[in-house]
């Protein structure tokens, strides 16, 4: 049987589990909640698949190392890898997960050279939408939906989940229209996300992954406002893992290499 | 590998219980002793007439809590520290000083300083802020003429040109020690540790020449040796850091620590409690000494001056010198001078050094460490 490779992305809010074929075809994809337990969680996710190797990544890495003793990467550079191998011309990543974004910046030949991270605050995250559509009563599946139908957006000036919220309620009380409200929380992230970019990557065409890159609201107002060309994978909350799974097989294929001239290493 | 501490005297690594045992034997001799908080204040003026300066405690995240009673929170954690260990009355070189001197660096700190005038004599500098404007250098000498008359006052003692124009002399000569010392970091590997870097400055800041060259000179012999047993630190393929920006001590050392746990050698710490404060030299046997020393301290690239290109050029002159294979730009929470220069900084030395940046924005809290590590990892990986 061909050699099989797995990438684990133990991230806030969600862990993704991705298996790939020996020439890099995801063959298998799995997601589950973070929770209390992530290592519990991961081992469950990994009872049901085969591999040979195995690459983590997310913020739950470390403890994924000792526990399972496998070789780690950040999520920058999964992500990168992960995008890049599935769109090979864009020039920068733009990752909105559970609880942070990150932009990454490629250069030509794919290599990551400049990134910048948001981490400290859960502001213009996945769980900063999470806990607006939550406000507006719409469910994360819907929220992007109901917000694209609004004829226009509501200002929505705090960026601070707690500020936000807070403004939202206000309007609510004030009688303006969820749809409009939230069609102005999606362009708010979107104008802080826009600064990022412009920032690590004034030029090229984009991907945008994780979870928050499901919302077809945030998709539409991204390519708007930055006016680039802005690629979205099938499964974006999958490319920091798939990103990990492609390394591990990039890793393997190396030692080999090594091991044919380097003995008792 | 077993490295012999530098300098073996049962504090390495504990700088400042080192520095406490210095300023208790002259307290107890009866030498007057200053505080000072930042690397403006001209060390060789208050040694000229025989006063120790104490560098006072600004980085535990402990006092921040008390500070916060009165300022507000989101100011930079370096004030909030400094403040907070006054009105606790835990910083014991405040404690020994019988005056402070301070400087118009920031907003923040002007401010605090107004209160903390409440506690201590407290003498404000009045630090020009376009180093290149002719008048700047007339001020900032001044200035300094007047930090002498309010020593003299305070402490009923009087400087002389002789005087200063031997500590001087002597300023010239510890800072040169200081940089041979570096030089083991600029070697690959380096010789020497971010940690008996921060270690020695520490000791050197306050310290006299006829104090501190005897401990220098025996550093200087071990680390030769340490050259010549093959004895180094980390391996060739260690990412080399050169850490910029805010200055970095006890909380804040997080940095240096994540850096090192990623596996890289910080080689260049150049920050104000780093190698900043002993990279240049007064002019000697000028005719008017003070306006020498005004010279100099205004040459310090701190980033309130504006332009500040000479922490442009002081970079380049680093890089060149420690070669480091990528650049961190340690900024405090709401610093807004460091953290705005940042986006210079980092455009500066990757267009003409094409070597990789990052800024990290933190403050004394540990609750962030993960993040930056995946941060620091993440820089280490661009240079694999």
């Amino acid at each position: 049987m061909s050699r099989q490779y797995a990438g684990i992305d133990i991230g806030s809010r969600t862990i993704e589990l991705v298996i790939i074929s020996d020439t890099g075809e995801i063959l298998q994809s799995l997601q589950t909640d973070t929770g209390f337990d992530p290592m519990l969680e991961a081992s469950k996710l990994l009872s049901g698949v085969s591999y040979d190797a195995i690459m983590a990544t997310g913020y739950g890495r470390n403890l994924f190392e000792i526990s399972f003793d496998a070789a780690t990467v950040t999520e920058i550079k999964a992500h990168a890898g992960g995008a890049r191998a599935i769109f090979p011309e864009i020039r920068a990543v733009l990752d909105i997960g559970g609880q942070d974004s990150k932009v990454i910046a490629l250069s030509a030949t794919g290599k990551v050279t400049k990134f910048e991270m948001n981490d400290r605050c859960a502001a213009g995250t996945g769980k900063f939408m999470e806990i607006m559509a939550r406000t507006l009563g719409y469910t994360i599946e819907e929220f992007g939906q109901e917000a694209l139908l609004a004829e226009q957006a509501l200002t929505i000036s705090s960026m601070c989940t707690v500020f936000a919220e807070t403004e939202v309620t206000t309007l609510i009380a004030k009688g303006a229209d969820c749809r409009e409200i939230g069609l102005g929380l999606h362009s708010s992230v979107i104008r802080r996300v826009t600064g990022m970019i412009n920032r690590i990557s004034p030029s090229g065409s984009i991907a945008f992954t994780g979870g928050v890159a499901n919302n077809p609201c945030m998709a539409a107002l991204l390519e708007q406002q930055i006016n680039r060309k802005v690629v979205i994978p099938d499964e974006p909350q999958c490319m920091g893992a798939f990103g990990a799974a492609l390394l591990a097989r990039e890793m393997e294929c190396k030692s080999e290499v090594k091991n044919t001239f380097i003995t008792g290493a | 590998m077993n490295i012999t501490p530098l300098m073996n005297d049962g504090f390495d690594g504990q700088p400042a219980k080192r520095v406490l045992q210095y300023m208790e034997r002259h307290k107890d001799q009866g030498t007057p002793i200053v505080g000072i908080y930042c690397s403006y204040a001209p060390l060789e003026l208050i040694q000229s007439m025989g006063i120790v300066p104490a560098v006072l405690c600004s980085f535990a995240d402990a006092p921040i809590t008390s500070a916060e009673s009165v300022l507000p929170a989101n100011l930079c954690p370096l004030i909030k520290s400094s403040y907070g260990f006054i009105l606790e009355g835990t910083c014991p070189f405040f404690s020994m000083s019988d005056a402070i001197i301070a400087e118009t660096t920031c907003d923040g700190k002007k401010k605090m300083f107004e209160l903390a005038a409440e506690i201590k004599p407290l003498h404000v500098m009045d630090l020009p802020q376009l180093p290149d404007e002719p008048e700047a250098l007339q001020n900032w000498t001044t200035m300094i003429r007047k930090l002498q008359r309010f020593l003299e006052t305070t402490f009923q003692l009087e400087t002389t040109d002789q005087k200063i124009e031997q500590a001087i002399k002597n300023g010239n000569k510890r800072n040169r020690k200081m940089r041979e010392i570096y030089d083991f970091a600029a070697m690959h590997p380096p010789v020497i540790s971010w940690e008996e870097m921060y270690d020695i400055g520490f000791l050197t800041l306050p310290s006299t020449a006829d104090e501190v060259l005897p401990t220098l000179e025996k550093m200087l012999e071990r680390l030769r040796e340490r050259v010549e047993q093959g004895v180094h630190f980390g391996t060739l393929d260690s990412p080399r850091v050169l850490v910029s920006g805010c200055p970095v001590g006890g909380d804040a050392l997080k940095i240096f620590k994540i850096i090192e746990d990623c596996g890289g050698l910080v080689v260049a710490p150049d920050s104000c409690t780093g190698m900043k404060t002993f990279m240049g030299d007064i002019e000697e046997n000028s005719p008017d000494p003070i306006k020498a020393i005004a010279k100099r301290y205004l040459e310090i690239p701190c980033a309130c001056m504006t332009p500040n290109d000479r922490r442009l050029e002081l970079l380049s002159q680093t890089i060149e010198h420690f070669r480091p294979d990528v650049i961190v730009d340690f900024v405090l929470t709401a610093c807004h001078s460091f953290n705005i220069e940042a986006y210079k900084v980092g455009r500066y030395v990757t267009e003409k050094h094409d070597l990789p940046y990052l800024k990290i924005e933190s403050d004394y809290s540990d609750n962030d460490v993960g993040q930056i590590r995946t941060k620091i990892e993440a820089l280490f990986e661009i240079i694999q």
